[in-house]
């Protein structure tokens, strides 16, 4: 007789002991395999955020270079010297107190310059790229701006603001999920002269999409040029966009996204733009650091930029995975690690109970280590059908875990924001970023390296306690069975 | 000579070094029946365990046909040279009769049930479920499953009534003159120690060859 055959002998007609062993390792599969589905729809649903999220690099103006910059053009105009020379106007002023000297910069000086960010955006390894002028602020023409009743609007400009975008949808106010479309769409970078307004403005105005909104420089509302945008889209906010400035102009209703153009034409600046910041957006977020290495190294003139990460909510979302991930990964160890003592201390009491077995297939000769591979056989055979009971019910107790794990997350986050309510300065009001849930899947690979797992755990503690057959003289077994 | 034991010291390590067995030499032929007896303790179960190759002597060798049975390792000695019966039966209880059988050897289990007077009704059943005679005849048959030429027994009879232990004795001497092997049982029993065709006494650690059985 084989030891196969004795194993499955065995098996069978020792319930008792089949049935132990195989609740032990059928928990500890289905534990491992919900862990194992957790961290993985965690990673999964991590992945998914970060492509969708998108990470990217900002370009921005060097706020320390500017002023160096201004400086070099002052010194090469010449001490009190009244002219303008690279955008940088120098004015004489003759006040009560004496002279003074009034320093101002156009468009031409402040924008970033378009031939850099070309030259960026031809990095093989940027999927896309948007530029966004300056906040510029536009007289409404046909149309009224929401204003506060109760605010003296003596001092404000009485105008809108407008933000140009060459493609709306990578904005940073659209990246960080505030700004979404509610009707229409967002503008394109093949647009011109059209325009997003928010709801409340649309509501005030009684708007629609394809009605045409004018504007034009608020420096002289009779005789400056008239512009004309059409309206593409409506858009809605989750929470008001922080004002550029204060007054009413800058508030957020009055905001208007245009094509990348219209803000120039608008304030009777054609041609010369201002544009603020350019986003850079990543092809493959996996190699972030590696890109931004590479974009150091074009061509440009550093010293005037600052190149920024820009990863929108990643951090905020990637918390929140990593959380469920660490979980998961921690559930992973700790049942593994008490599987191994479980299992230890069932083998234990298994060598304990077969001392006579074990004493009875010595005398007929049979060597140690055959007795210890019947034993290890029929571990095998019964961990095997429990791990297949558990590879069925797996996807079901995986989704109950994992949400269990998510909830865990949430309440945990509630409690800490309960803490620090009131002790810890936000310089804004967080949006509401936590994870609701997660799609979890039990792949193949998950069900290989459970299997994996749990053979090496039984081979493992039927090899220790297999030390206690191996260490043992046949005649002390012979004598305890005389 | 099938076994023969060559100067054999033997003491237990746990008892302040006990000398159990004192340069003890016998030879044991096939064919032949041969008893232990002694008073408890006098190592009679301890020489039978080196016999079975269960343990090994602390001085001496113990020869299977001319060879010492270290060379070929004891667990051969024990798988091919000799075969146990124990006075608890020591059947593997979540197999059959028939099963534990095979466990000895190749021959044919059910020939051999039929040969220890084990009914066919009773060869599937659980072992567990036979009564102590019958487990100890498929013990018996067990023995005989292997090519084995040495049946070694420990106090067979120990736990079995009178008419029973006269079927087991008959089959032991059965297997010992019909079958040719060499049989050496350990036994307490008078009776089955008169029935042997050597009786051999351990007393303070000699073997001493007797005709008549002397307590």
């Amino acid at each position: 007789m084989n030891s196969f055959e004795l194993a499955v002998r065995s098996v069978v007609r020792k319930p008792v002991k089949s049935m132990l062993l195989f609740l032990i390792v059928f928990t500890i599969s289905l534990f491992l395999l919900s862990g194992m589905a957790s961290k993985d729809a965690s990673i999964a649903t991590q992945d998914k955020a970060r492509q969708a999220i998108g990470a990217g690099f900002l370009l921005a103006e060097n706020e320390a270079n500017r002023h160096i910059r201004i400086d070099e053009v002052l010194n090469r105009l010449g001490k009190n010297t009244e002219g303008s020379l690279d955008g940088v106007h120098v004015e004489k002023m003759e006040l009560a107190g004496g002279t003074s000297w009034g320093i101002s910069t156009d468009n031409s000086f402040e924008t970033l310059q378009m031939a850099d960010i070309e030259k960026i955006a031809s990095v093989p390894e940027i999927s896309d790229y948007n530029i966004t002028t300056a906040v510029t602020a536009v007289n409404p023409v046909n149309f009224s701006r929401i204003e506060d009743d109760d605010t003296d609007q003596s001092s404000d400009m009485g105008g809108v603001s407008l933000i140009g975008n060459k493609k709306m949808e990578m904005d940073s106010n659209v990246l960080s999920g505030n700004v979404t479309i509610k009707e229409g769409r967002m503008i394109q970078a093949e647009d011109s002269d059209v325009c997003v307004i928010s709801k409340e403005l649309a509501e005030k105005n009684h708007l629609s999409l394809g009605d045409r909104l004018t504007f034009n420089d608020y420096h002289d509302r009779e005789h400056s040029t008239v512009c004309e945008a059409s309206i593409v889209g409506i858009y809605e906010v989750k929470q008001k966009m922080t004002p550029y400035m204060s007054g009413d102009t800058y508030r957020s209703e009055n905001v208007i996204f245009t094509d990348l153009d219209f803000p120039e034409k608008a304030e009777g600046n054609k041609g010369n733009p201002l544009y603020e910041k350019a986003y850079f957006k990543v092809r493959d977020v996996d190699q972030y650091d590696s890109v931004k290495e590479i974009i150091r190294k074009v061509e440009i003139d550093w010293e005037r930029y600052d190149l920024i990460d820009h990863n929108g909510n990643l951090d905020i979302m990637s918390s929140n995975f990593n959380d469920l991930e660490k979980s998961s990964q921690i559930l992973i160890f700790v049942v593994l690690g008490s599987s191994c003592v479980i299992l230890i201390l069932v083998f234990l009491f298994w060598m304990k109970n077969r001392g006579k077995e074990i004493g009875i297939f010595l005398a007929l000769g049979t060597p140690k280590i055959k007795i210890l591979g019947q034993i290890l056989l029929e571990a095998m055979l019964i961990a095997t059908m429990a791990m297949l009971l558990s590879f069925a019910l797996a996807p079901g107790v995986s989704k109950v875990a994992a949400n269990y794990l998510v909830e865990q997350q949430v309440q945990q986050e509630k409690e800490q924001d309960l803490l620090d309510e009131g002790k810890v300065a936000k310089p804004f009001e967080e949006l509401e970023q936590t994870v609701t849930g997660v799609t979890v899947d039990v792949s193949l690979q998950m069900l290989l390296f459970d299997s994996i797992c749990i053979s090496i755990l039984i081979i493992f503690s039927v090899g220790v306690c297999g030390i206690l057959v191996i260490r043992r003289n046949p005649k002390d077994i012979f004598s305890e069975m005389s | 000579m099938i076994l023969n034991v060559k100067n054999v010291d033997y003491a237990y390590q746990s008892q302040k070094k006990k000398q159990i067995l004192k340069d003890v030499s016998i030879k044991f032929e096939e064919k032949r029946f041969y008893t232990i007896v002694g008073q408890s303790g006098a190592g009679k179960t301890t020489f039978l365990s080196l016999l079975a190759g269960l343990d090994t002597p602390v001085k001496g060798k113990i020869y299977y046909n001319g060879e010492d049975i270290r060379i070929k390792g004891l667990n051969y000695h024990r798988k091919h040279h000799i075969s146990l019966v124990f006075q608890n039966y020591n059947l593997i209880d979540y197999l059959n009769a028939e099963e534990n059988v095979r466990l000895g050897g190749d021959r044919n289990p059910k020939a051999l049930l039929e040969a220890v007077n084990i009914p066919c009704e009773y060869w599937k059943r659980n072992v567990l479920q036979l009564s102590g005679g019958q487990q100890q005849r498929v013990a018996i048959a067990r023995a005989l499953a292997s090519e084995a030429k040495v049946l070694l027994a420990d106090e067979p009879t120990g736990n079995l009534d009178e008419n029973t232990a006269d079927e087991i004795l008959a089959l032991l001497k059965q297997t010992a003159h019909e079958l040719g092997k060499c049989v050496i049982v350990v036994t307490h029993s008078k009776h089955l120690a008169e029935e042997a065709d050597e009786i051999i006494q351990i007393k303070d650690g000699n073997l001493i060859f007797q005709t008549d059985y002397k307590d």
